[in-house]
């Protein structure tokens, strides 16, 4: 599959008009090992499983010339990797999420319509996370949290459970509150060892409550990634006009003029995207401000970087 | 400060509009879910100050922005600031006499001003109204375009026009005009003789002047060119006297032919004598070498050629008479014949006739029987022997005195010309084909036959008055208005082009030379039409005796050609403010666009720097 085509560089809402989530994640991790060229799974401890079809950009050292010589099909060795790893995906699912800047239309902004809500693009990015740790035999569990935990799932790296966190995705959230310290705990108990948590978030939430469970994570060792998930309009707002603008969650209004308060508004989120990136650096959290117009390809490139990272 | 539309300051009441927008706390009727919310309400506690800052300046800027348009739209104007001018009533005199085609520096003086004038006009708005006004008195009105189109098609006249006149109408006009601001701009040469007199303005007019302030170059000129006599039977002369500081080749020439040549000395007058061959009614001209200003270089003459009258003198018109004619034969101005006769009435049969009283009083009777049967309206009436001074029409009467003499008693309507008078009686006069005198040529009589000017007398009514074709020559400057002499109905050029004419006067043509006037289809004389001699006087004032001879406070005399454009319109005694008020608006509106959108961006770089994404 060429460059121009890969799923996981293709718009986030025209790719998830496609099909179900579990189509889509496949899309866009088959894409993404197809793009990583120069074998990203250099170095594991690997053992020969099967063969497939060459694709485009394999590597052609995992070529089997014998067979390509004798029956002139050209197929590449494929190997199990040993698992080495337990992640935990930690899912917002708070009300909050499942918003986009299409509800901003009435100010004349020009998002469009079609924008994923920060839960459906959450929701397909972690189901491409999980599909593609599953793929490297990590085992992969996931948390889902509103104002309570919602769901959880054990991390698992057996064939169907990709399925099982497929099922839990689709279970119902969207609470008026979001309490991200249960869930990070619920999830540092669903993982024995040391492991691997990415939170998925859009971290409307307070900062000192976060950093005080983030803090007792990386005292038990784990490996935290924070993917922040914003709407291009909550980055910047766009339109004009003025216009009562009220939380979902805890139902204060703030009336305001676009034009007015822009710049402020603009620096303001400016200057707390530095305070959780400052906050997260202090103790060894890595930070990520993934925006929901932004490929699928890119948030997941920021969290296998982290996963390679990892012994 | 005043205003020209003040209704337009009712608008400045929608500033109200941004000051209650900013006052009063309004609904907000749309609500919109936004989750992020809790940074809005952060942005707006951090930045509160600055936003009330940015808030109220902002309303200041909208409210000084209405302010200032609907002040710009009440069009006001001041005395002391502002741009532009206010709509003004422009009169530009354009001198354009004759002295004005000089050419100075390469240039005819005329063209330098009619491009300053072309300065003024492009600085005319479209609320301005313009006019020009010529020398001639011409005006012409409309659209600066169209008054600058005007001053493109400007030449300079035969003659010196009346620019005094051309002031007083300029004036007329922009005081008729209704308009506040009314300015005469005059562009002249200075000349002195053009400014002879101070021109009273009236109203309140604003007049700026402007005149070259070098000196005029040195001109060389023709003051008289005459032909004498008028009547040339066929021998006569031309008399030539130039105005110059050294002598002055000319040439003169009859019809499309050089007559002659010659040189005149400075001021002083050069008579070239002449038979030529041609007959009837000439046109003629003296000529000398172009200079800096050529429109005088040349003199126009008119005068008629024919064969020398024949006279036959009667004995009763006396010693002096014979004597007289003797000397006119032997210089071939009248030979010996039958065409005219000059004798006493008593005596005379036929006319063309010189006829005086006869010398014996007893003949008196006889007298009038024949000029009864002559066909002449006059009759020697009481006999008055008293002293009495003659006034003629010319020079030749002058010093001459009477003793006896018989009233001259008109019968019917008689159509004749007095040609001397002695109190208010006439005591010579002309009809056709007759001149009558009403004393005998004698010595105890009158001093006419005794005086040095009855031998030209003699002869100018020999040919003039009773020989060839009738008619007499005017003399005029051009645009003069002229009488019409009776049956004159048409002027023709001597290209053969002819103006109808019509009326007791009629005006001289602005182009000098030499015009036949045309009774039915023959040539009954001619006009001459000269530029003033004074005109070739291009001595001029200084500035401050030419801003003299303007009588009004409100008059300037500017020191320089762009001193004058700047000042075309100050005369307008208020400066338009509504172009600065705009540029204020756009200013103020261009602030409140910053402050809007930049300034507020400002607000967000300046607390934390630009928004930064983390991939």
């Amino acid at each position: 599959m060429g460059t121009a085509v890969r799923p996981d560089l293709h718009d986030p809402a025209s790719l998830a008009a496609l099909g179900h989530v579990e189509i889509v994640a496949r899309w866009i991790v088959d894409g993404f090992l197809a793009g990583l060229h120069r074998s990203p799974r250099k170095g594991f401890s690997v053992e020969f499983a099967d063969y497939r079809a060459y694709q485009a950009g394999d590597d052609l050292r995992f070529v089997d010339w014998k067979i390509a010589a004798r029956s002139d099909r050209w197929v590449v060795r494929q190997y199990e990797e040993e698992t080495n790893l337990r992640a935990t995906i930690v899912l917002d699912v708070s009300r909050s999420m499942a918003w986009s800047g299409a509800q901003l239309r009435a100010l004349g902004g020009l998002t469009p319509p079609t924008r994923l809500t920060k839960l459906q693009y959450a929701e397909i990015l972690t189901a491409s996370l999980s599909l593609l740790l599953l793929r490297q035999r990590d085992a992969v569990g996931l948390v889902r949290f509103d104002e309570r935990v919602r769901s959880a799932v054990p991390a698992r790296a057996r064939t169907g459970h990709w399925r099982r966190l497929l099922a839990a995705l689709e279970e119902p959230g969207a609470g008026l509150a979001t309490s991200a310290p249960e869930a990070l705990t619920q999830a540092a108990r669903l993982i024995n060892r040391r492991g691997m948590i990415v939170l998925v978030s859009d971290l409307l939430m307070d900062v000192p409550e976060v950093e005080h469970a983030m803090r007792g994570l990386r005292a038990q060792g784990h490996d935290i990634t924070v993917l922040h998930i914003m709407d291009p309009a909550e980055r910047s707002l766009t339109g004009a006009g003025e216009a009562l603008f009220a939380d979902p969650e805890s139902g204060m209004q703030v009336p305001a003029s676009v034009t007015d308060v822009r710049a402020a508004y603009n620096a303001t989120v400016t200057e707390v995207i530095e305070e959780w990136r400052t906050m997260f650096a202090s103790f060894g959290v890595s930070y990520e401000v993934i925006d929901t117009d932004r490929p699928f390809g890119v948030p997941l490139r920021r969290a296998f970087a982290a996963r390679q990272r990892l012994p | 400060m005043g205003f020209l539309a003040p209704w337009y300051l009712l608008v400045a009441g929608a500033a109200l509009v941004p000051l209650l927008i900013h006052l009063l706390r309004r609904r907000i009727g749309l609500q919109v879910e936004f989750p992020a919310a809790r940074y809005l309400a952060r942005a707006e506690r951090e930045h509160s100050r600055t936003l009330r800052l940015r808030n109220l300046l902002l309303m200041l800027l909208r409210v000084l922005a209405v302010v200032l348009l609907a002040l710009a739209a009440a069009r006001p104007t001041t005395r002391s600031a502002g741009a532009g001018h206010a709509p003004t009533a422009l009169a530009i005199v354009l001198d354009n006499s004759m002295s004005t085609g000089v050419v100075e520096n390469g240039t005819p003086l005329l063209e330098q001003l009619k491009t300053v004038a072309r300065g003024a006009v492009a600085q005319a708005s479209t609320e301005d109204r313009a006019w020009l006004v010529t020398a001639d008195g011409a005006v012409r009105g409309g659209s600066p375009a169209a008054v600058r189109d005007e001053i493109d098609r400007v030449k300079a006249l035969g003659g010196a026009g009346r620019l005094t006149d051309a002031l007083a109408r300029a004036i007329g006009v922009v005081e008729a005009s209704g308009m506040d601001a009314r300015q005469v701009a005059v562009l002249t040469d200075g000349q002195r003789t053009s400014w002879t007199r101070a021109v009273d303005v009236r109203g309140d007019a604003h007049v700026l002047v402007w005149a070259p302030s070098r000196a005029a170059p040195a001109n060389r000129a023709l003051a008289l060119v005459e032909a004498r006599p008028v009547r040339w039977t066929p021998r006569g002369a031309v008399a030539v006297r130039t105005m110059s500081a050294d002598s002055t080749s000319f040439r003169i020439a009859l019809g499309a032919r050089t007559l002659a040549r010659g040189t005149a000395a400075a001021g002083e007058e050069a008579m070239i004598h002449a038979a030529p061959a041609e007959r009837g009614w000439m046109a003629g001209s003296v000529e000398i070498e172009p200079d800096e200003l050529t429109a005088d270089n040349t003199r126009h003459f008119a005068l008629w050629i024919g064969a020398a009258p024949s006279v036959r003198v009667a004995p009763s018109a006396g010693e002096f008479a014979r004597n007289a004619v003797d000397v006119l034969r032997s210089s071939q101005r009248v030979v010996e014949g039958s065409g005219i006769v000059v004798a006493a009435a008593d005596e005379a049969g036929t006319i063309p006739a010189l006829l005086m009283a006869p010398a014996d009083p007893v003949r008196i009777g006889a007298a009038n029987r024949a000029l009864e049967r002559l066909g002449i309206p006059w009759r020697f009436g009481t006999a008055r022997r008293e002293n009495g001074v003659v006034r003629g029409t010319g020079d030749q009467m002058r010093g001459v005195s009477v003793a006896l003499r018989y009233d001259l008693v008109a019968r019917g309507a008689a159509s004749a010309e007095t040609l001397a008078v002695v109190g208010r009686d006439p005591w010579i006069v002309s009809g056709p084909r007759y001149v009558l005198v009403g004393s005998p040529l004698t010595a105890d009589a009158s001093t006419l036959p005794v005086s040095a000017s009855f031998l030209p007398w003699l002869g100018d009514v020999l040919s003039s008055r009773l020989h060839g074709e009738p008619g007499v020559v005017r003399v005029a400057t051009p645009l003069q208005t002229v009488a019409r002499p009776p049956g004159v109905d048409a002027l023709e050029s001597t290209q053969g082009a002819r103006t109808p004419v019509s009326g007791n006067a009629f005006e001289a043509p602005g182009v000098p030379g030499t015009y036949f006037l045309i009774e039915g289809s023959r040539r009954a004389g001619a006009l001459v039409v000269n530029s003033e001699v004074a005109e070739s006087q291009l001595e001029r004032w200084p500035a401050a005796e030419l801003g003299r001879r303007v009588s009004s406070p409100a008059a300037r005399v500017a020191k320089t050609t762009d001193d004058w454009r700047r000042l075309a319109f100050s005369g307008a005694s208020r400066r338009s403010l509504a172009v600065p008020l705009l540029v204020a608006a756009l200013l103020v509106i261009a602030a409140e666009l910053v402050v809007s959108t930049g300034g507020a961006r400002g607000i967000g770089t300046s607390a934390s720097g630009p928004l930064q994404t983390s991939s």
